[in-house]
């Protein structure tokens, strides 16, 4: 299907192209001007370093891997996360846990060793998707750099105090032993 | 001054020229470094954008990011200064030179301020004192020389598109020469003399009878000619990166590179010079009939700025040009209204006006 093009018809002041291009300058000047008493955080730039934008709900950035109160992990080590990766960066060792296996009969499982490759990772989503008990969490940290590659190896501890600090929560190192059943399962 | 002279064992008049050629061509060299960071925020504020604010002296002091020129000249220093295998090597290190000097040259007879009497001595404000039999036909003649840089950047680079861009620089400057010289011939007429303090002397002290009202046609032509001949936007054919990757100085880098750009500002530093001082009345102040000297050379700089600004204003205003439009331009447009312009002042002269 063809279009026919309209040609515009330049009038002759058009034409004599002095004034489209007075009328071009005071464009750009009106820009200038504006831009030259605009201060420098109201401009369109985002300065980085000093000033960030602020992330919208739903984005995906450094994993959190998220704790009961008492400190637990919530992660039951059932490698749906591992399965659903696309970039094949999460990797679970799982361990059976519980002293409450002695008393009441029931082993717990956990993961021993939870680490993600932050260098392989694509921010999908999808292990939190996966996820049948909402313990990994993608929130908003985006800066992910790091001077090694080593660094990029994130850790079951790294990734449970990922966002210790914003949310004020403990630093935590080891798996609490629980001293009270989380569920009571009538034998 | 005389103190001055005694202690260097010149006479007056020498340590009074050199002190001049300090001054002058120190300035114009300033002014074109600085204005290559003028260009780099205006070119920003223009489009939206911040440009260049972070470079700060010893990671503090931040300037508004004038420390960019400092940095810039730091690098272009220290970066390595490869010279083509194939280039012409003798050439290739003359080019730089060849484009800046003539640059400078031409704003040696621009008189930068009125002329003042001390001690029973004048002491005139330019390089080149007026009477020298070459007034303005001496800027004229070394703008020519400037293309003279570009083509043998081009040339001995040994490089296609080096070669095509300086190709169109020359054909462009042979183009719109004719422009600018039918323009200013019409100006030594009404100025009756072609010094530039005859030309200022012309134009008196109220804006309306300074050559850009009395000849609006001509200052158009010899305005556009302008930017053909310093090769600016949007006549900047001795480069092109979308049709021939940098054009002249593509093979250039380091210093010799920094040295093309300074030559260019420079050039652009003269070239608002002659504008201010052939049709915007040059040291003389609006409506002051006889200012003082630092009024004068305030009133001049001024101008001088603010012209200077105008082509960075341009450049980021319009697109370049095609280069079949500019020989359009040139040839059809350019020289009939030169040329028209011309024709019309000679007969108003001989009407008597």
């Amino acid at each position: 299907m063809g279009v026919i093009v309209k040609k515009v018809e330049l009038t002759w002041l058009d034409r004599t192209y002095v004034w489209p291009v007075l009328q071009g300058m005071a464009i750009t000047f009106g820009h200038f001007i504006r831009n030259l008493f605009t201060t420098t955080p109201n401009r369109y730039t985002v300065q980085y370093p000093e000033m960030k934008r602020e992330i919208p709900d739903g984005y995906r950035g450094l994993h959190e891997l998220k704790r009961f109160e008492g400190g637990e992990i919530k992660c039951v080590a059932c490698f749906m996360c591992q399965e659903a990766c696309p970039a094949r960066c999460i990797s679970i060792e799982a361990e059976e846990f519980s002293d409450l296996n002695i008393t009441q009969g029931f082993q717990e499982k956990r993961p021993a060793k939870f680490s993600i490759d932050m260098l392989r990772c694509i921010c999908c989503g999808m292990c939190e998707e996966a996820c049948p008990k909402d313990a990994i969490w993608l929130r908003k940290d985006y800066e992910l750099a790091a001077y090694d590659r080593l660094s990029m190896q994130y850790g079951k501890w790294d990734l449970m105090n990922t966002y210790s600090d914003a949310d004020g929560k403990a630093h935590i190192n080891q798996d609490p032993t629980p001293s009270v059943p989380r569920r009571t399962i009538a034998l | 001054m005389d103190k001055l002279a005694s202690l260097l064992h010149t006479s007056p008049a020498t340590a009074w020229m050199v002190v001049k050629v300090i001054i002058v061509f120190s300035a114009v060299m300033l002014l074109a470094s600085v204005w290559t960071w003028v260009e780099r925020r205006g070119s920003a504020m223009i489009q939206d954008r911040i440009g260049p604010n972070r470079a700060a002296l010893f990671g503090k002091i931040r300037i508004i990011g004038l420390a960019q020129l400092l940095a810039d000249g730091i690098k272009f220093f220290f970066k390595e200064d490869l010279v083509p295998a194939e280039a012409n090597k003798g050439l290739f290190w003359l080019a730089p030179f060849l484009a800046f000097v003539p640059a400078l040259m031409g704003f040696a007879i621009i008189p930068f301020g009125r002329s003042f009497v001390s001690g029973g001595v004048t002491y005139h404000l330019s390089v080149l004192d007026p009477g020298n039999g070459m007034g303005m036909l001496y800027p004229l003649a070394i703008g020519g020389m400037a293309v003279y840089g570009v083509l043998v950047a081009a040339w001995s680079s040994n490089n296609k598109w080096s070669i095509l861009g300086g190709m169109r620089a020359s054909a462009t400057m042979v183009s719109y020469e004719i422009g600018i010289s039918l323009a200013v011939i019409a100006i030594f007429m009404s100025a009756n003399g072609y010094d530039p303090s005859d030309v200022i002397k012309a134009q008196g002290h109220t804006p309306w009878t300074w050559f850009v009202v009395r000849q609006p046609l001509g200052f158009l032509v010899f305005f556009t000619c302008m930017f053909a001949e310093t090769n600016r936007l949007p006549f900047d054919f001795a480069e092109g990166e979308s049709e021939i990757v940098a054009g002249f100085n593509t093979e250039y880098g380091s210093m010799k590179f920094s040295l093309l750009a300074l030559a260019e500002y420079s050039h652009l530093m003269t070239a608002s010079a002659l504008i201010a001082t052939l049709y915007f009345g040059g040291w003389q102040v609006p409506f002051v009939k006889d200012p003082t000297v630092m009024l004068s050379v305030a009133s001049f700089v001024l101008k001088l700025l603010f012209f200077a600004w105008v082509f960075v204003w341009v450049r980021w205003t319009l697109p370049r040009f095609r280069y079949d439009q500019l020989m359009h331009l040139g040839w059809k447009v350019m020289l009939p209204l030169s040329m028209a312009n011309l024709v019309f002042h000679a007969w108003r002269m001989s009407q008597g006006h």
